[in-house]
């Protein structure tokens, strides 16, 4: 089977700044790609580059098997991070707008449904200046799928949804991926990345840091997390030698083992100063793998 | 093309829906016409009030004369002929002074004073010699003096009595009596007419036409009016509007969906379609409005499609010049500083259409409705007057404003394509000249 989508090498430069770098990977058809990374690593630009928006300075894209650009941008459905809709225009004319430039089949009766779906049935006459902010997000992610697309690309499709909302956002993404449509989403959610993504995708300073299920990710960082729950929170842990870091939680601490450190010592430590609650050696968290890349102990080790 | 064509009906539905369409559509012409239509107005609003003018007769032989003249203008012109109550102008009271000629500009800084207290309009010095006026001598002269003596009736009034009675003495002078000769100062206009055609067909001689201020004027003027007006009316909206898709984050839902250069021919597209509504208004309300008061403007049919042509393009050239510009706009103040640049080379005609209507054939009009940016509002005017300018010129121009189009168009996407996106200040010179470059 092709890949929907399939990145070779590709670079990309604002004037000095190397957004992406020498990046590869491949989507394969029918799955949900997860795109994580901090505030700038190159996401968005990117997901640009997979819409044709930006072209890459050297290295190939190829989209539904085919180079960029041409016929099979139809059936790309895109929905940017920065997003907003014509105000003047009513709620059906705008999505029959974005329908027919994607020359959407039936555009009325999927306008219909997905309306029916996101119960904004009674606003199809309304204007979309009249939307709150939750059903103006609704009716942009209607936009980039009333034509049927074979591939969505999904630029923090959750970002500023309460949780009824992304819950709505969500089912529908499952379900058009149980139609065979490939998805891919960049978001800052681990939780999104870890439950709902195949494929989880990382991009740091424009390099690929991450790629693989998020079980093959987790096998390359190992039992190496201890997860506790003990009175007195993390000032009851103790300095110890084995620890490589603590991640806090609050109620819940992860404990970073350093390479082949034992668990037996901490929990041993634990016990003689405070009430353990709970004590569970487990595979680290995306969340902590993002950290460990990209957080403020990675940069010094980066900078160093 | 398809997708084109979308843009362009959203662009167009969305553009003509608005009230400020209508309003625009109304109001624009108003103020194009609405000098014409003060002027008229405030002419019918004469100040009636009587007005007080001194004569200050250094000959002696005159102001009698001005004031006999006056006298019958008075007689007739004050009022209304049907309705002898209703007065329709002012009466000019002349009154003659004796001329000090020892302290001349005594005299005349007191009549001064009494023009500023009110007490008189003007007044008028009728210098010593102005029978026989020498060179560099201002004992010839006639001055008028008032508040305001350039743009005054009674000064243009003046000129015939004051001339007439100095011909009168000067024919007195060699013996002969003004009053023997019927008609002496009986002045004719000359009418300016057209030329004697001959008909082909049946060989009869068609009688020339009275062309007058009208259509030497009017014809051209209404022609490159329409044309402005329909540009700015589709083009420069474009300006706006693309600042607002830019800063409203529209522009990367729609760029999901087609090329920058589909989305932006779509936008010049829906230009054109708004301006040829306006001009199918404003040109079916033109001629029912001259065939409702029976004046038959007579339009040479070749002209139409070369407007047409030319005002399309004309459109493709600013409305990419406009949407490029806009891209570049991050808030409404970028979009001012960026909108008379962007209009100005369609603005220059509009100071020039003057002489190169005067003289259609000279160097200078026919260079200047040779460049791209102008051919469009300047040939069409040159070809409405009642000149035959070469035949070729037309078609030059119309080459030189596709190639100019086609360069513009292209240069215009390039920009428009990295601009929609970029964020941050508008970027220079150089940087605008890589982006160019680079595409």
């Amino acid at each position: 089977m092709t890949p929907a989508v399939e990145l070779c090498g590709v670079t990309k430069s604002f004037q000095q700044l190397k957004a992406v770098n020498d990046l590869s990977l491949t989507v394969p058809e029918g799955s949900i790609y997860g795109f994580i990374g901090p505030n700038g690593s190159g996401k968005t630009t990117t997901l640009r580059m997979i819409m044709n928006i930006f072209y890459p300075d050297s290295g190939s894209i190829r989209v539904l098997g085919r180079e960029n650009g041409g016929p099979c941008m139809e059936q790309v459905g895109y929905l940017p991070e920065e997003r907003g809709l014509y105000k003047k225009m009513k709620v059906g004319e705008i999505l029959e707008f974005y329908g027919n430039l994607k020359r959407a089949q039936n555009v009325r009766a999927e306008m219909k449904s997905w309306l029916k779906r996101f119960e904004l049935s009674s606003w199809a006459d309304k204007k979309v200046e009249t939307l709150s902010k939750g059903m103006s997000q609704k009716v942009q992610f209607i936009s980039a799928v009333i034509f049927r697309p074979r591939l969505l690309i999904l630029d923090e499709p959750f970002s500023g949804l309460d949780p009824v909302n992304a819950e709505g956002i969500k089912s529908a993404i499952l379900d058009l991926r149980s139609q065979g449509v490939t998805v891919i989403l960049s978001t800052h959610d681990m939780s999104v990345a870890e439950t709902l993504c195949d494929y989880i995708f990382m991009i740091f300073r424009g390099r690929k840091v991450l790629d693989g299920t998020l079980h093959s990710i987790q096998d390359q960082y190992g039992d190496d997390t201890v997860r506790v729950q003990v009175d007195g929170g993390k000032a009851a842990i103790p300095d110890l030698d084995v620890i490589e870091g603590i991640n806090d939680y609050g109620q819940v601490q992860e404990i970073h083992l350093k390479r082949g450190g034992d668990p037996q010592i901490i929990l041993k430590a634990l016990l003689d100063r405070t009430r353990v609650r709970s004590f569970e050696l487990t595979r680290p968290s995306l969340h902590d793998i993002f950290l460990r890349i990209a957080g403020p102990q990675a940069k010094e080790n980066h900078h160093a | 093309m398809r997708k084109i064509w979308i843009v362009a009906r959203r662009e167009y539905l969305a553009a003509v829906k608005t009230k400020g369409f209508l309003i625009g559509l109304i109001i624009a012409p108003l103020m194009m016409s609405g000098g014409i239509i003060a002027i008229a107005t405030l002419r019918d609003q004469v100040d009636t009030k009587d007005k007080k003018i001194a004569i200050v007769d250094h000959t002696g032989k005159v102001a009698d004369a001005l004031l006999a003249g006056a006298a019958e203008r008075n007689a007739r012109e004050v009022y209304d002929e049907t309705n002898k109550k209703k007065k329709i102008n002012p009466a000019y009271l002349l009154e003659k002074i004796n001329p000090e000629t020892g302290s001349a500009d005594r005299q005349y800084l007191a009549l001064s004073d009494r023009v500023r207290q009110g007490d008189l309009h003007a007044f008028l010095v009728i210098g010593p010699e102005v029978f026989h006026p020498v060179k560099d001598k201002p004992e010839g002269n006639v001055s008028y003096h008032a508040k305001n003596p350039g743009l005054d009736d009674i000064r243009r009034w003046l000129g015939n009595p004051v001339n007439d009675q100095i011909r009168r003495v000067r024919l007195a002078e060699v013996g002969i009596d003004a009053t023997q000769v019927k008609d002496l100062f009986q002045w004719r206009p000359i009418d300016g007419m057209g030329l004697v055609e001959l008909n082909p067909k049946d060989g009869t001689i068609r009688k020339a036409e009275p062309r007058g201020e009208l259509t030497a004027i009017g014809l051209p003027m209404a022609v490159m009016f329409l044309s402005f007006l329909l540009l700015m009316m589709g083009a420069s909206p474009l300006l706006n509007a693309v600042m607002e898709e830019k800063n409203q984050r529209i522009a990367e839902v729609v760029l999901g969906s087609l090329r920058p250069f589909e989305w932006m021919m779509g936008k010049v597209a829906g230009a054109i379609g708004v301006s040829l509504t306006g001009m199918a208004v404003y040109l079916s309300l033109g001629f029912s409005a001259l065939s409702n008061m029976g004046t038959a403007l007579d339009v040479p049919t070749f002209l139409v499609p070369w407007i047409l042509v030319y005002l399309v393009l004309n459109i493709c050239m600013f409305g990419s010049i406009m949407a490029s510009l806009g891209s570049l706009c991050n808030d409404i103040k970028d979009a001012q500083n960026l909108t008379l640049p962007g209009i100005l080379p369609a603005i220059i005609p509009m100071f020039i259409w003057l002489p190169v209507v005067k003289q259609p054939l000279s160097t200078f009009a026919t260079v200047a409705s040779l460049i791209p940016f102008f051919t469009p509002i300047l040939m069409p005017l040159r070809m409405s007057t009642m000149e035959s300018i070469p035949a070729w010129q037309p078609w030059v121009g119309l080459a030189g404003v596709i190639a100019a189009t086609l360069g513009v168009v292209w240069v215009g996407a390039r920009i428009f394509r990295i601009g929609i996106l970029a964020q941050g200040k508008i970027p220079s010179f150089p940087e605008l000249v890589r982006w160019i470059a680079r595409g």
